[in-house]
């Protein structure tokens, strides 16, 4: 019994070890930088070390360099930290905080490689989000308040 | 006086929306005495697609409509609320684009100008407090649209220049260019394209024996189809003499022309100034002949 015991914690830390093998609504140990809610039709995450596309689920955790990706009808609301909320439409491909930015560019919260998002910050004078694109960055909030 | 200025002075009365250049008026004078500032000078030259301000007397000139008023008084609005505004950041880009509506202003690209001088008011007149929020959307090509719905004005980077587009506005960027100029949602409605005139009469080709009037023959009258959108026509007149008039109207009278062939074009004018396409006829003006006939007086 005691063998089994051990030889079932060792499997468990064997699953949890392996970057590929994590299961995507694992609790992660680094800091989530957002949270999936809302989810509407097919959405699936795919985590930074991972090689296959999982399927998303109800308050799973994003970590850096985690992709987020919509299909068609699909839709899904992506909450930071800082209260700040993006809705990611159909069709759509997104990055999480993404250390791979293009050269010379800053880090952002979000990168969207292809769709469309809609972004909300209820309290703009506290709040900041950073948006990244093929050809653009995009800043809105705290960071932008000139005054 | 030249044959030229005599025809356009024997044009008639102005309508509303057009001046008549008076004897020993300048272009300046004319924005004075129409816009109240001789500085819309410029704007004049832009609608009437002058290449100078040497203007005859006698010409008549198409005058803006009430779009300008709407671009002045933004102006206007825009211009209070930067001098009240704290010095930064908001203050040095809403100046910036304070410059591009006058600039605007002065092409008589007045909706540009109205957009442009309610960016500046924005920038300066925000609220932090109001919800902001935008949409990005990424297309196959990885150009990028941001389209700014409420709250402060979001900031769109690339190729080493930012954008601030303000609630109402929508900017494209496109892979390795920088931000194009925020552009007010809706606002390709304005600039839709100038379909071109229909011409009525004279017909095509045609000849036409007209009564003696001076060293020509005359009235000449041109008729078009009016243009939707067309805020006036540029009516030009190429041949044995060349000519060209502007009026707000789908017709103009020529009193006098010298004989001869020709070819006359129109082509509608858009409320931004811009020149929509041509149509073009050709024409030939001869003398009437005149006819006598004398009777045997009955008292003879």
């Amino acid at each position: 019994m005691a063998l089994c015991l051990t030889l079932l914690a060792a499997g468990a830390a064997c699953r949890k070890s392996s970057p590929s093998g994590a299961p995507p609504d694992a609790a992660p140990e680094a800091p989530a930088r957002a949270t999936l809610q809302q989810l509407k039709g097919p959405v699936s995450v795919k985590r930074a070390a991972a090689d296959d596309w999982t399927v998303a689920r109800e308050g799973m955790a994003l970590l850096e360099n985690d992709t987020v990706r919509t299909g068609t009808s699909a839709s899904a609301l992506l909450r930071f930290p800082n209260g700040s909320s993006v809705l990611v439409g159909e069709d759509a491909l997104i990055g999480i905080a993404e250390t791979r930015g293009a050269p010379g560019r800053d880090r952002t919260d979000l990168t969207v490689r292809r769709g469309t998002v809609d972004a909300t910050l209820d309290r703009p004078a506290t709040q900041d989000l950073s948006v990244g694109t093929p050809s653009a960055t995009v800043r809105a909030g705290r960071e932008i308040v000139f005054q | 006086m030249s044959p030229l200025a005599l025809v356009l002075v024997l044009l008639g009365t102005a309508p509303a929306d057009e001046a008549v250049v008076q004897p020993g008026e300048t272009l300046a004078d004319v924005a004075r005495r129409m816009l109240g500032s001789s500085e819309a000078a410029s704007e004049l030259r832009a609608i009437n697609h002058l290449d100078s301000d040497r203007v005859s007397p006698g010409t008549h000139l198409l005058l803006p409509g009430p779009e300008r008023n709407r671009a002045v008084s933004a102006i206007a609005s825009a211009k209070s609320a930067v001098r009240q505004a704290k010095a930064g950041a908001a203050r040095t880009e809403a100046s910036e684009r304070l410059a591009d509506a006058e600039r605007s202003l002065a092409a008589a690209r007045y909706g540009e100008a109205a957009a442009q001088a309610d960016g500046a008011w924005k920038l300066v007149s925000q609220r932090p407090d109001d919800p902001s929020r935008f949409a990005v959307q990424v297309g196959d090509d990885g150009a990028t649209r941001v389209r700014v719905d409420s709250g402060v004005p979001v900031r769109v980077e690339a190729e080493g220049r930012t954008r601030a587009v303000s609630p109402g506005e929508s900017v494209l960027v496109r892979r390795g260019e920088a931000p194009g100029v925020p552009t007010p949602e809706g606002a390709a409605v304005a600039t839709a394209a100038l379909e071109a005139p229909v011409l009525l009469s004279p017909a095509a080709d045609v000849r036409l024996a007209l009564d003696p009037k001076g060293k020509g023959v005359g009235p000449l009258r041109l008729a078009w189809r009016p243009v939707s959108g067309a805020r006036g026509y540029l009516v030009e007149l190429k041949g044995t003499a060349s000519q060209t008039v502007r009026t707000a109207r789908a017709e103009v009278s020529l009193p006098a022309m010298p004989t001869g062939a020709y070819r006359w074009s129109v082509r509608a004018i858009g409320l931004e100034g811009a020149l929509g396409p041509a149509s073009e006829r050709a024409l030939e003006l001869s003398t009437s002949t005149i006819r006598l006939d004398v009777q045997e007086p009955s008292w003879k």
